[in-house]
């Protein structure tokens, strides 16, 4: 398959080859079989190698002039023929050569080979993603600056253009082509061993389920990240084996039901995922007092659970009787359009406390906010926005909360494929309620300062060189709080917090800085990028590490240091 | 039928049967030798060359390079020829060297008649 372009140049120079032999052979042959006359009057024929030689310089339309001798009258026609049957089909030749540059399937040929080679040359772990648009190009970008490797499949041709223009601090490989052929995923690697994940994350639940399924079937080793907005189809991802499901609605219900019942795992929450460690007063949602939600599809109904666990009284406005009718029994859904003042008026929009505008229309959601500011003004108003590219109005709109749905998105698979920890960890801290929360968040503002750092890191050889290796020559227990230690004096401590151990099945949350280290470990930090920077030193320096360990320098020489016995 | 094969089978044809018309005689004297045969089985050796490009199976593979043999032979004989005429002087060591040259690219072309013959047979339709 690799070179199929090179056939295919092949296969399309035929035809002009064999004009221009033909047309060589009639012209020489003519000059052989033309008598002519040489300086001393007596007739004679031209051999195959002058009427060669000749031919040649005479196609190319050199001109060395008429050899061996001056043609005579029957020779010069024969060779006015031959310049136009020669110039002909040299210029067909060219003709073809410049077509074939410009042939769409051969450059298509030539770069599936030049995609192959980069694929096939790249030895990083990498992760493929399916479908190039504005989500998957801000993820792109945040990994890239991670060094993070990423190969693009795309349908669309334009967007791939689009894409070589980027400037990525890696390259980015990319494919055109449709991802219900199966060969596409093997041409993108999937079944090397460096490749990490796939991730797809298309509006269409269908398609994100098609490309899981195929991306499954072709290597179930690698990690499926996809998109899936409805219940049903989040199951099937589930059963055939995709390894993280999102659901953009349900992070937002349980940012709302986090936001209202603890206020301190949202912050952290909101923190890792790159907002400072602060909560604004318009974070705050209000507690007392009705609330009202307009739209009750996908966003409606996930809003629903997260409202009704955390007590609080609702009532959604839906423009289709249909979805209306979805609701179970019990449930307060009016019919009607949601920015019509009359619907608002009958919702009692006056004395609810809050609006939340979640309809999958940008525009329906900003006039909704609009009419039911007009009406109450101490409102809290709540927006859905679908597209970045709407982000400009929503600013102006002064809405207390705007929830973008592609961002959501964005945060939520960055995390999960750059820093698989701090995903693990947000779930994991949802189980701890709000004083555990809050003990973190006073620990982190005290002790480190108002929006530390988060640093994922592994004891092993590659990341703490001098720490494994004395863990291993001497088999003594090292405690954590060893990496807290400054390097300029080993009785102080940095600003850091280790919020996060795995250790294989084991998981710590908030661990004492007593615990062993033990090699394997997988950890989260919080702290300052001092702090970081003197625990990776301590960690792979052997120097640094004798000197925090001991609490003076390493005396020995440096042949005694390499071989390392302390 | 295919008419594609129908003119590679007879330029492939062709190029064997004027290499053997061009061989056929007494190796050391040139006069039973024609030279515009010759020519003619360079030109046809070089269609039949083209008309095996591109083709990406294994047989087609080993009918390209027996072409390309042909080609070489052949060539080889005719700038023998040259050389014998312009540069060296014609003797019997030179008119036997054209001869053989041409009785090698006979075999390369006759390696490839059977090898297409073989395919046709072998193929079902």
């Amino acid at each position: 398959m690799g070179n199929n372009s090179l056939f295919l140049i092949i296969k399309r120079m035929r035809t002009p080859m064999f004009v221009l032999v033909i047309t060589f052979a009639i012209s020489i042959l003519g000059m052989v079989l033309i008598p002519g006359v040489d300086d001393q009057g007596r007739p004679y024929h031209l051999s195959f190698f002058d009427a060669f030689y000749f031919v040649s310089y005479m196609a190319t339309t050199i001109g060395f002039g008429e050899s061996p001798y001056t043609f005579t009258y029957p020779q010069k026609l024969w060779v006015a023929f031959c310049i136009y049957l020669t110039v002909i089909g040299w210029f067909y030749a060219i003709g073809a050569i410049i077509t074939l540059v410009q042939d769409k399937v051969l450059a298509a040929q030539i770069a599936l080979a030049q995609f192959q080679r980069k694929i096939r040359k790249m030895e990083e772990p990498f992760i493929i993603f399916v479908g190039y648009n504005s989500m998957t190009r801000q993820i792109i970008d945040h990994l890239s600056k991670d060094g993070i490797r990423s190969v693009v499949i795309e349908k669309d041709e334009e967007k791939i253009k689009e894409l070589s223009l980027e400037n990525y601090t890696i390259e980015v490989p990319a494919l055109a082509g449709d991802i219900r052929d199966p060969k596409i995923f093997k041409t993108a690697g999937i079944h090397k061993r460096n490749c990490r994940a796939v991730v797809s994350l298309f509006n269409d639940d269908a398609m994100n389920l098609h490309v899981a399924l195929s991306a499954k079937l072709m290597n179930k080793h690698v990690m499926v990240v996809v998109e899936a907005t409805q219940d049903e189809y989040g199951q099937n991802l589930k059963t055939i084996g995709a390894d993280v499901v999102e659901n953009p609605f349900k992070i937002v219900a349980k940012r709302v039901y986090l936001s209202l019942t603890s206020p301190s795992l949202l912050m952290i929450e909101q923190w890792l995922y790159g907002d400072p460690l602060v909560l604004r007063r318009k974070d705050r949602l209000p507690k007392e007092g009705k609330y009202i939600v307009c739209g009750y599809g996908r966003m409606g109904t996930a809003l629903e659970v997260g409202l009704r666990r955390a007590g609080i009284d609702y009532v959604f406005i839906e423009a289709s009787p249909e979805k209306a009718a979805k609701a179970r029994r019990g449930e307060k859904v009016m019919v009607g359009d949601a920015d019509d003042k009359k619907i608002l008026l009958k919702a009692d929009v006056q004395e609810a406390s809050c609006i939340i505008a979640a309809t999958k229309d940008d525009l329906l959601n900003l006039s909704i906010i609009m009419a039911a500011k007009r009406i109450n003004p101490e409102i809290y108003t709540i927006a859905r926005e679908n597209h970045l590219a709407d982000t400009v109005v929503f600013k102006a709109a002064k809405i207390d909360r705007v929830i973008m749905l592609e961002t959501l998105m964005i945060n939520k698979t960055y995390n999960v494929l750059a820093r698989p920890l701090a995903d693990r960890f947000i779930r994991l801290m949802a189980y701890r309620g709000e004083s555990w929360g809050k003990k973190v968040v006073d620990l982190m503002k005290n002790h480190i300062n108002n929006n530390p750092d988060t640093l994922e890191t592994r004891i092993d050889e590659e990341h703490a060189y001098a720490l494994v290796r004395h863990i291993e020559e001497t088999k003594e227990e090292v405690p954590y709080s060893i990496l807290y230690r400054r390097r300029d004096d080993w009785r102080k401590e940095n600003p850091m917090l280790i919020l996060y151990i795995r250790r294989g099945e084991e998981e710590h949350l908030l661990p004492d800085p007593s615990l062993p280290i033990r090699i394997g470990d997988e950890i989260l930090f919080a702290g300052t990028k001092e702090a970081f920077e003197d625990m990776e030193y301590i960690m792979e320096n052997i120097y640094e590490f004798y000197y925090v360990m001991q609490g003076k320098e390493c005396e020995l020489s440096l042949a005694c240091k390499l071989t390392l016995d302390f | 039928m295919n008419l594609e094969k129908v003119i590679a089978g007879f330029f492939i044809i062709l190029a064997l049967t004027m290499n053997f018309g061009f061989f056929y005689g007494d190796p050391t004297v040139l006069e039973q030798h024609n030279r515009y045969e010759l020519f003619a089985a360079i030109i046809v050796n070089l269609i039949a060359t083209i008309y095996k490009l591109g083709d990406k199976t294994q047989l087609g593979a080993v009918l390209l390079a027996t072409s390309l043999v042909a080609d070489i032979q052949l060539i080889g004989a005719a700038s023998i020829w040259a050389l014998g005429e312009y540069v060296t002087g014609m003797n019997t060591e030179v008119v036997t060297a054209i001869i053989s040259f041409s009785g090698g690219a006979l075999l390369a072309n006759i390696t490839s008649v059977v090898l297409f013959t073989g395919d046709v047979l072998k193929s079902k339709r």
